[in-house]
């Protein structure tokens, strides 16, 4: 009964590392998001799970924007919607667009470096069966 | 269970754990987060169960918003108290954090007791002071029973003035070192 569950406990880890690597890079992704154009919470969201496989638990986003508008990469401003209630959008100011451009190029060449150093261990899947 | 008296306990949840804030970031944040619940439910028709899940456990959402107000809050605050609590949280961190801690303590441990001393003389001249033996300092601060008959106290009254100096520079320091390591920690953690 023992050897069934020591998979699971692999996969958990695995699966930390992998949400902590999403985590960090939230940040620079609601700010990318923000690159068109003021958008909602929820138009942020929606916006990362179609255009990156960013799948996050909602919650976390509302305190990261929080914490860019309180950097001064961000600011908000609440607009009444046609039918109903008022949205907080949130919208880019000069030193985000710059943040982000930073974080973009930082990111860029890391991932590349990454990706030449993870090439042989992608190439050679075979090894784990 | 009404969605609606769902809805309601968990923003009251919510708002109970965002204690620490001011009133107004608490209410901002309130407001903000049932306009995402209300959105969530026009828009893809889940259930409030489901979107109430999605968002976490309303005590984890307030956790995530309070971590980084204490330490951006703390490092323009002047209260030792704010400080040491938020390199409290810091030092759970990192081991930079750890240090910091270390210092701050280290660093009001000895402010205070500068200016105690400094006090001290102006209520109980005798048992206050700084003695030498030998020419080397062999004690310095208020006792209860005295010093050693053969070191012979130096400075005199002059501790007071001193202590107070030594003791107000002492603290004025710390205050600053933990600012900036707040600030600097602040600045790293944005930056990764």
């Amino acid at each position: 009964m023992a050897k069934p569950r020591a998979m699971p406990v692999e996969d958990d880890q695995s699966d930390r590392w992998e949400a902590q690597l999403r985590k960090g890079a939230l940040e620079m992704a609601a700010l990318a998001s923000l690159y068109q154009g003021r958008l909602y919470g929820l138009e942020i969201i929606r916006f990362l799970e179609n255009q990156s496989r960013l799948v996050l638990a909602e919650g976390t986003i509302y305190p990261i924007l929080n914490r860019l508008k309180t950097e001064g990469l961000l600011t908000s401003e609440w607009v009444e919607a046609e039918a109903g209630h008022p949205r907080k959008y949130y919208s880019l100011t000069a030193a985000g667009r710059q943040r982000l451009r930073q974080m973009a190029e930082a990111w860029t060449s890391f991932s590349n470096g990454l990706s030449r150093l993870l090439e042989p261990v992608l190439e050679r899947q075979e090894d784990l069966q | 269970m009404t969605p609606e008296m769902q809805i309601d306990s968990y923003l009251t949840a919510l708002r109970l754990h965002l204690g620490p804030l001011t009133i107004a970031e608490r209410e901002e944040i309130v407001r903000e987060i049932a306009a995402h619940v209300r959105d969530s439910a026009e828009e893809s028709g889940a259930s409030v169960e489901t979107i109430l899940a999605r968002l976490g456990p309303a005590k984890e959402l307030a956790a995530q918003y309070r971590d980084g107000l204490l330490i951006r809050k703390a490092s323009r605050s002047h209260s030792p108290l704010v400080l040491l609590r938020a390199t409290l949280r810091l030092a759970t961190k990192s081991v930079f954090g750890i240090f910091v801690l270390f210092c701050g303590i280290f660093g009001y441990s000895f402010g205070a007791g500068f200016v105690v001393i400094a006090l001290a003389k102006t209520i109980v001249p005798a048992h206050a002071g700084a003695w030498v033996q030998d020419g080397r300092l062999v004690s310095m601060g208020a006792f209860i029973y005295g010093v050693s008959p053969q070191a012979h106290e130096v400075l005199g009254m002059w501790i007071i003035p001193l202590g107070l100096i030594a003791g107000s520079l002492t603290l004025l320091l710390t205050t600053f070192l933990i600012r900036t390591s707040l600030r600097v920690s602040q600045r790293l953690q944005s930056k990764l």
